[in-house]
């Protein structure tokens, strides 16, 4: 199962490779997109309650992608599941796309929110896990934040509410990359130690690989009376050796030769 | 109605309670009479002798025994 | 059903505006219990201290933070329920600003964000409390309704309107306790089409929130002055009644008066429907100047900016040419 999960990972891969070099000279988040490629992996084929034949189920489990630059790995996923045409995966980021470059909401996509202004989508996921406890509704609200994301007071605000009001159906997941727009976060506010942040603000924490899909399972799958914060420490870049732990790839340009170079070392095609 | 008849009515239309519970009642001493239910008195009291009341004396009718004397400058004698 | 009788305007009144919203509150939910009010710590100011104790359930308090409360709010909206935000006006607006652009503006999240004490009626606490840019600031924003009540009754009746309409609505509450009431009897009250309250042959003016009842006082005295003044409440600034100000360029002058900035609010929002529009009369904008000015209490605040009714009808009398 594991294995499977992993083959759908390198597919993802690809598939935001795809994504960035047919975004052409605008350039793509194509860093922090794949920094998230596991963990949209393990939520999507493994974790959650979702349906791509009905994303509007009542049933389903909420994600919400607070960072919502790294929405190629989102597509990506979506993409393996069906609900995107290889056509309107290379629509990424073109004149009237379904597929911006922050996600919009989108029910028929299964996009809960949209997103791009940073430190917002922690409060909706708390605004969600509320509401489904007062509807009696058994979903659970999976956010994923970014470490940079981090440096936002508004997270931290909703950070205390969620324990305060001991939303045990709600996860955040923050995909530590170390990096953010300007350099790494050593150089510009770092966060660290981030886990004990989300401990002290009563969230059950747990560090993780953020590449490792079976560790990813073992802690998104544990029940806790308190909301779980899962830092997820991860690779910016994480799969094609020139992106990999560089702030230049936050945002950058694929050239058909750097394109060929990164889709050969992933080792698939479209 | 006498006005005594009349000023008890608006105490126990407004809070739901007794003539008797009425007479010695203060502010706050019972859940009904709050600052929300305190403007629902006001309002009935007004109501009932026609009067407009000012600030100053809508704060100060803190009990029943009060606002009697409140509602002489009103020319309302309760009796 | 809210009963509208004789003494319980005259307790909304005496309640002022947010009082007048609190038992409103408590009214609509017992037909909607998806209703859910939402505070930052401001639980007695909103008055919602009594909904808090009836409805436990409907009711959170997310302590001194904004921003947050309107994002779980635009969360609460999307899985079904109607949030009523709760705070300051001054708060409300621009402290989570860049949350109403995106989750009311953007996503058209069904949010009530309800500002209490919009204007200057807590102006003894300083330029800190007062709400005199809030119109400017939200109606700049696409998609999202603005309601403001000319009195206690309207409060109520905007609260109703504020849960029947689909989308997001910011809801200004103007004024202090014991507010003078405009409307003393129940009446027919329609998100987006003013309501002439008073009319007159000469000149229109055009106001909203507290400065209606100002308006109309202005309007008698300068009805002894030989100007024959209509009053129109524009209850609703987005979407505008591009008609009632239509209608109004038939009079030699539009006056707007307001309690918030001359910049962005109802003046600059009928001027917008006035450029468009080749024949019209001049048109003057009442409201607060582009000033912060010292602390004071709420008359004291209103005279040094000339909103109070004997300033209003000597200013439209200066600038008036028969």
């Amino acid at each position: 199962m594991i294995d499977d999960l992993n083959k759908i990972a390198a597919k993802m891969r690809v598939d935001m490779l795809n994504m960035a070099y047919s975004a052409g000279k605008s350039g793509a988040h194509i860093g922090p997109a794949l920094s998230l490629t596991e963990i949209m992996t393990a939520l999507y084929f493994s974790v959650m309650n979702f349906n791509p034949q009905n994303p509007g189920d009542d049933c389903r489990d909420r994600l919400i992608l607070s960072k919502g630059h790294g929405v190629m790995a989102q597509y990506a996923a979506m993409k393996q599941l069906g609900m995107i045409s290889d056509d309107e995966l290379l629509s990424f980021k073109h004149n009237n796309t379904k597929l911006y470059a922050h996600p919009s909401m989108n029910s028929e996509m299964g996009i809960e929110f949209s997103s791009g202004s940073l430190g917002q989508g922690l409060s909706l996921g708390v605004g969600c896990a509320l509401a489904l406890k007062l509807k009696k509704n058994n979903s659970r609200v999976y956010v994923i934040l970014g470490d940079g994301e981090c440096n936002e007071g508004s997270v931290w605000e909703a950070a205390m509410l969620a324990s305060f009001q001991k939303l045990n159906n709600l996860t955040v997941i923050i995909d530590k990359n170390n990096i953010q727009y300007d350099d790494f976060t050593e150089n510009v506010l770092s966060m660290n130690p981030l886990d004990k942040k989300w401990e002290s603000f009563g969230f059950d924490t747990e560090i993780v690989n953020g590449h490792n899909i079976e560790q990813l399972l073992q802690v998104l799958n544990k029940k806790s009376e308190k909301p779980t914060a899962i830092v997820a420490e991860t690779v910016k870049g994480k799969g094609v050796s020139f992106m990999e732990n560089n702030p230049q790839w936050h945002n950058g340009i694929l050239s058909k030769e750097l394109f060929d170079t990164a889709i050969n070392e992933i080792g698939g095609v479209l | 109605m006498t006005t005594l008849e009349a000023y008890t009515k608006a105490f126990t239309d407004t809070f739901g309670i007794t003539d008797e519970e009425a007479k010695n009642l203060k502010f706050q001493d019972i859940k009904a009479w709050d600052s929300v239910g305190h403007m629902g008195l006001i309002a009935a009291i007004e109501e009932a002798f026609d009067i407009m009341m000012e600030t100053d004396d809508i704060v100060d009718l803190s009990s029943f025994d009060k606002g009697k004397e409140i509602l002489k400058k009103y020319d309302v004698e309760i009796d | 059903m809210i009963q509208i009788t004789p003494q319980n305007i005259r307790m909304w009144s005496l309640l002022g505006s947010c009082g007048a919203f609190g038992a409103a509150a408590e009214s609509v939910v017992q037909e909607n219990s998806n209703i859910v009010m939402l505070t930052a710590d401001l639980c007695s100011f909103a008055g919602l201290s009594r909904f808090s104790k009836m409805y436990p359930d409907n009711f959170f308090n997310v302590g001194i933070a904004e921003q947050n409360m309107v994002g779980v709010a635009g969360g609460m909206a999307k899985e079904g329920l109607i949030p009523f935000v709760t705070t300051y006006a001054t708060f409300a607006s621009m402290r989570a600003l860049d949350q109403i652009k995106v989750n009311m503006g953007y996503m058209k999240l069904p949010v009530k964000l309800v500002g209490m004490t919009a204007g200057l009626s807590v102006g003894i606490l300083g330029a800190t409390h007062i709400s005199i840019e809030d119109i400017a600031a939200i109606r700049s924003i696409p998609n999202i309704c603005i309601l403001s009540p000319a009195d206690s009754l309207e409060t109520v009746k905007c609260v109703e309107a504020a849960v029947q309409i689909a989308g997001p609505v910011y809801l200004r509450l103007s004024g202090s306790m014991n507010n003078p009431p405009v409307y003393k009897a129940d009446y027919d009250f329609v998100a987006g089409k003013a309501i002439t309250l008073k009319d007159g042959e000469d000149i229109t003016i055009i106001a909203t929130g507290t400065m209606v009842h100002n308006s109309l006082r202005a309007a008698k005295l300068l009805e002894e002055k030989g100007i024959s003044a209509k009053v129109v409440n524009m209850h609703t600034l987005k979407p505008l009644d591009v008609d009632a100000v239509k209608s109004a360029c038939s009079s030699k002058m539009i006056i707007t008066v307001e309690e918030h900035s001359v910049i962005g609010g109802l003046g600059g929002a009928v001027a917008e429907v006035l450029a468009g529009i080749e024949k019209k009369p001049e048109h003057l904008i009442i409201g607060v100047s582009d000033s912060y000015k010292p602390a004071g209490e709420y008359k004291y605040l209103l005279e040094q900016y000339g909103l109070l009714p004997e300033q209003i009808a000597e200013k439209i009398e200066q600038n008036y040419k028969k």
